[in-house]
């Protein structure tokens, strides 16, 4: 828990120095804005001064300074709004692309650990979630000390006990922060917490209300949603009273400021005080709400804040697995494919998913020959789909080595391993885009007649007329709907449409009916002809496809092996 | 706006606890009027000699303070009830509808993103509404403070006033409702993108497309900043607008002090005014973005009302109580859930007390449409459902559902414990009744080698188990409800093959008061059925066993 706390802070602050020089830059535009505030006011001072002394006309140099400033100030505030929208999208990018590199050097064993819809929200959601703390709090938490400390040394530099004042009552702002603060920050992270967890809940009772409804409780279920929040609003309220304190404490800061400086100049200006020193106490009291500003500007972001912790705890969770790299120097080796097939040697590999449960594969060996079809079968949670995943390259052996056409699959580089290797599983994922380029992305250098040849093979032609656009019908997110068989004809194109020497499957009809299933083995025998072949499989259906090695295993091992 | 009449009904039955919480931040407004008011005028008369009380002013600030936390508490208090009510009736109005068809569906990220449209409606009151209404009170006390200089400043403080506290945030609030859906399309294409991506890492990584995919992702990321940029740039510019109108409404009042532009005032008077104009355009400068929030808040609601609309071609809710017997018959019954299109096609069938039927086909010749018209979830264009004898278009809804219990392809399991996921509200359930619904899906021993047993939290739609055992705690749910007629929508689904026929098997024990309909593309062969059919082009094809 401590570690953990530890990493997450080492986090954040790794995000707050990547974002260093956006921030500083914001910081100083604002300072810029504190600064021609105080020459604003200080104008506006000597105007109502020379005003309120002489009764006479003012000195149009003080008018032209107080529009000068109020322009400037104006310019300032545009710039620091423009670099706030540009310094959250840049970071956004930032770590959207620090991101993206993590996932693709782990690769697809990151699925096995966590939900793709959990790691899709991290890229997007978790991450635009961030723009007010790049945006606002950063900036917030650089400028308020200095913004707040060189107003009160000004207002000092003119008017000492207004100074005085005002500093001091700055000074009570930590202390009132403190007192309430501590007290309610705890209470209301429960509270937040409490909350948080009614909003999940919340959504996870939509979600499924479809159950709810159908199973004709909807009614009762909506009053414990109604109870359970009418509590959550009580305690939140408790809390609510004393956390705004807090806040009234900073109004209670500037107020005390701003009457006491009132009251205590009344004894400097008693029957009419000089130009100079009306100027500095009516410059001091319009600078209260000045001294002020940084320390709001910073209150209104604090949400803001709490978004870091979230989204870098979701980060921390993402499970740490090894890199899939290989040295750019090693010696690039080109695994020997002939007519048949490719060779692939499986020898004494060992696999563990985690530390202490026992292994997932333990001391597998085996041989198939360039051309040979071997069926993977065994209970599920027999290792099947561990060996799979590793020889698709996803995952690396503890122990042993795998040789695939006579080159070890660890020392290849990924992209001439995958160039030897095709994957058909249980459901394809269609990507939304079009049933051309669905296929197609498989090997986008293929000519419009592979393209066809890989159509017919796959026996696409027979539903391709069905299709409201043929080709060109969209498919994937929110476009037409595949049933299973038609979908999984589409991976068996891209397995036509990419030739290589190796195929793998993963119990690729096990979602099917037994008529379509009969349909897709007629489409497989034609695509495992030239190919050496792992077929995990339930179905006995696969026993009719021809001359098969069988390999059993059960608890990591292989049991049996044989030829049928 | 009309179609928005439910929220505001919402909003008027919590009326009064608004009204005081508004009142609340009048006077609060009013106190800061005061207060900068007195320090102008006090500041003034000292600084000509006149002799000066200080009491209005101490009790100017602290009726600041005091005001401004009363009016929080009373504004987030009425925000959290009315927040409750909203989401209430959000859950009502979905169940009464839109929800059970969702059981037909996959949509759980459409309802995400509608539990997030509720949740964007908290800020309308606190956010919107507040700070409009006292800015129209600031307005009445500037202009009146105004007048006892001049009419032309009150003339042209006012217009500044009305143009940065209401004609650029209406104009903000057009802008950002405009650009809304715009904005909402290319963030989802982003993240439909982003889920491809990962998706389809395996693919991806095979055959050799992780670049391509990649940057695909981030050209959709490009096109909705550019989206949100546009927008950022707008709300800049209007801010800058409202930044500089508020300036110039200060050199207004200040020229009134001088007497440069206008008549010149009394010097107490004019800084009197100057305070006081000062605050208020400090008050209303952000009000700009509270226009950009209603145009995102005014699409949320329209969503979220729309949600709650009951669809066409929902069947009625029905009078009658549920009957005695539950014999099931279709009669001549022709469905398609398009215009146009038709699933079922004059299909007759007949399901005595007790008996087990199954009905095989392929994925999408029908078979969870005919679940559906069981469950009253959608009417037939022809023909009839009868359930003990009545038709069940005449059956209470709730009543109808009680008797037909339905386990579908994707029974949600709630993030929550195996007891509250068995129940689901229903009370009155012994502890012998749970064990032996969890005998016979066959995970008893599992729950019972739980550390908590039947109170262990079984995670966000069952993460902390594996699909397998969640399937079959929505078995058991299912098994454990008092219903006579159950419909088993692909049993066997994630379960693997030895655990599907032991639970297959089960059934053949049940309890032969209950009626059983299996929908399944396969059998395993341990099945003891009545009726065996199959659905082949829209029609039933009845097979003899």
């Amino acid at each position: 828990m401590k570690a953990d706390k530890k990493m997450l802070k080492s986090w954040v602050r790794q995000q707050n120095s990547a974002n260093r020089s956006a921030t500083m830059t914001m910081a100083l535009v604002g300072m810029c804005n504190v600064l021609t505030g105080m020459v604003l006011v200080w104008s506006l001072a000597s105007i109502l001064a020379e005003l309120l002394a002489s009764g006479q006309g003012v000195a149009l140099r003080w008018l032209v300074l107080f529009v000068l400033a109020s322009i400037l100030r104006v310019i300032l505030g545009y710039a620091q709004e423009q670099l706030a929208v540009s310094s959250g999208e840049k970071a956004r990018k930032r770590l959207r692309r620090e991101l993206l590199a993590r996932f693709f050097a782990q690769g697809p064993a990151l699925l096995r650990h966590q939900h793709s819809a959990a790691l899709a929200s991290l890229l997007t959601d978790r991450i635009e979630a961030l723009e007010g703390y790049f945006a606002r709090w950063l900036p917030a938490s650089a400028l308020w000390v200095v913004a707040q400390w060189s107003v009160v040394l000004v207002v000092f530099w003119q008017n000492h006990r207004a100074g005085f004042i005002l500093g001091g009552c700055c000074l009570f702002l930590p202390v009132f922060q403190a007192v309430f603060g501590i007290a309610t920050a705890v209470a209301s992270r429960r509270q937040l917490l409490a909350l948080n967890r009614l909003q999940v809940r919340f959504l996870d009772r939509i979600r499924g209300i479809a159950t709810i409804v159908l199973s004709g409780n909807a009614e009762k279920d909506a009053q414990n949603l109604g109870r359970a929040a009418d509590e959550l609003r009580q305690r939140t309220m408790k809390v609510l009273r004393m956390a705004f304190l807090t806040s009234a404490s900073t109004d209670i800061a500037m107020i005390v400021a701003l009457v006491w400086i009132v009251i205590d100049q009344r004894h400097s200006l008693l029957h009419g005080g000089s130009i100079p020193q009306t100027t500095s106490i009516l410059f001091a009291v319009l600078m209260v709400p000045e001294a002020f500003a940084p320390f709001r500007a910073l209150s209104a972001a604090y949400q803001d804040r709490a978004q870091i912790t979230n989204s870098g705890e979701a980060i921390q969770k993402l499970p740490l697995l090894p890199e899939l790299t290989v040295k750019e120097s090693a010696p690039r080796l080109v695994p020997d494919r002939t007519d048949k097939g490719i060779d692939l040697d499986v020898r004494n590999i060992s696999y563990q998913w985690v530390e202490d449960r026992p292994l997932a594969l333990d001391d597998v060996s085996f041989h198939l020959k360039a051309g040979d079809i071997a069926l993977l079968t065994g209970p599920s949670g027999a290792g099947k789909s561990t060996l799979i995943e590793m020889l698709l390259g996803f995952i690396r052996p503890r122990e042993g080595h795998i040789l695939l056409g006579g080159a070890d699959l660890q020392a290849l580089q990924p992209a001439d391993m995958t160039r030897q290797i095709s994957w058909i599983g249980q459901k394809p994922v269609i990507f939304a885009g079009t049933l051309r380029e669905n296929i197609m992305f498989a090997a986008p250098a293929a000519s419009e007649k592979q393209l066809q040849e890989a159509l017919e093979a796959s026996a696409i032609v027979d539903y391709l007329a069905l299709l409201p656009d043929g080709l060109e019908t969209k498919l994937g997110e929110g476009g037409y709907g595949l049933s299973g068989g038609q979908a999984q004809r589409i991976a068996i194109a891209r397995a036509f449409l990419k030739d290589a020497p190796l195929l793998i499957m993963d119990e690729p009809t096990a979602h099917l009916d037994p008529a379509t299933e009969q349909d897709i083995l007629v489409s497989l025998r034609r695509l495992l002809k030239g190919r050496t072949a792992l077929i995990s499989t339930h179905s006995s259906q696969f026993h009719n496809i021809g001359e098969t090695v069988h390999l059993a295993i059960e608890k990591g091992r292989v049991m049996e092996q044989e030829i049928l | 706006m009309k179609q928005l009449q439910p929220l505001w009904n919402i909003w008027k039955s919590r009326g009064g606890r608004l009204l005081v919480g508004l009142l609340l931040a009048e006077l609060s407004v009013c106190a800061v009027f005061l207060l900068m008011g007195q320090t102008g005028s006090r500041l003034g008369l000292i600084a000509v000699g006149g002799v000066a009380a200080f009491g209005i002013l101490r009790f100017a600030g602290a009726s600041r303070i005091i005001l401004r936390y009363l009016e929080r508490l009373a504004t987030h208090d009425a925000t959290f009830r009315v927040l409750a009510d909203i989401r209430l009736w959000f859950y009502r109005g979905l169940a009464k509808g839109a929800a059970a068809g969702l059981g037909f569906r996959r949509s759980g990220d459409l309802l995400s993103r509608l539990v997030a449209d509720v949740q964007s409606l908290d800020s309308f009151y606190l956010r919107i509404l507040v700070p409009l209404a006292t800015a129209l009170l600031s307005l009445c006390i500037v202009l009146g403070i105004c007048l006892k200089g001049s009419v032309l400043l009150a003339f042209s403080i006012g217009i500044i006033f009305c143009l940065v506290a209401f004609a650029l945030p209406t104009l903000m609030a057009k802008i950002s409702y405009r650009w809304g859906p715009e904005l909402q399309r290319t963030q989802a294409e982003m993240n439909n993108q982003a889920l491809d991506l990962v998706g389809g890492m395996r693919e991806l990584r095979i055959f050799g497309q992780e670049d391509a995919a990649t940057e695909r992702f981030l050209t959709a990321e490009d096109v909705f900043y550019t989206a949100q940029r546009r927008q950022g740039r707008a709300m800049a510019h209007v801010h800058a607008l409202s930044l500089l109108l508020t300036r110039l409404g200060v050199v207004f009042a200040l020229a009134g002090c001088t007497g440069f532009f206008f008549p010149k005032e009394q010097a107490v008077m004019g800084i009197t005014i100057l305070f006081v104009v000062m605050t208020a355009l400090d008050n209303i400068v952000d009000l700009p973005r509270a226009g950009l929030l209603f145009g995102r808040i005014r699409h949320a609601a329209e969503r979220v009302v729309e949600a709650t609309i009951v669809p066409n071609g929902t069947p009625g809710e029905g009078t009658e109580p549920a009957p005695n017997g539950h014999e099931i018959e279709g009669k001549n019954i022709t469905f398609g859930w398009l215009p146009g299109k038709t699933v079922l096609h004059n299909v007759n069938f007949r399901i005595r007390e007790g008996e087990r039927a199954a009905l095989i086909g392929p994925s999408g010749a029908g078979k969870s449409s005919l679940a559906a018209l069981l469950l009253k979830v959608v009417a037939p264009k022809k023909g009839s459902i009868t359930l003990g004898g009545h038709d069940i278009a005449s059956i209470q809804t709730e009543a109808l559902r009680s008797k037909v219990a339905w386990l579908s392809q994707s029974s949600h399991l709630f993030d929550d414990t195996v007891r509250s996921n068995l129940l689901l509200g229903r009370d009155g359930i012994s502890e012998d009744a749970i064990w032996a619904a969890l005998e016979q899906a066959q995970i008893a021993d599992f729950v019972r080698s739980l550390p908590d047993g039947l109170d262990s939290w079984i995670g966000e739609n069952g993460s902390h188990i594996s699909g397998g055992q969640g399937r079959r705690i929505a078995l058991a749910r299912v098994l454990l409800s008092d219903a006579p007629v159950l419909i088993l929508d692909e049993p066997g689904s994630g379960l693997d093959m030895e655990t599907e026929r032991a639970f297959l098997a089960t059934l053949n024990q049940l309890d032969r008061s209950r009626t059983i309909l299996l929908i399944t593309h396969r059998l395993t062969g341990v099945e003891q059925l009545d009726h065996l059919w199959t659905i082949q082009d829209g029609t039933l094809i009845s097979h003899s066993l």
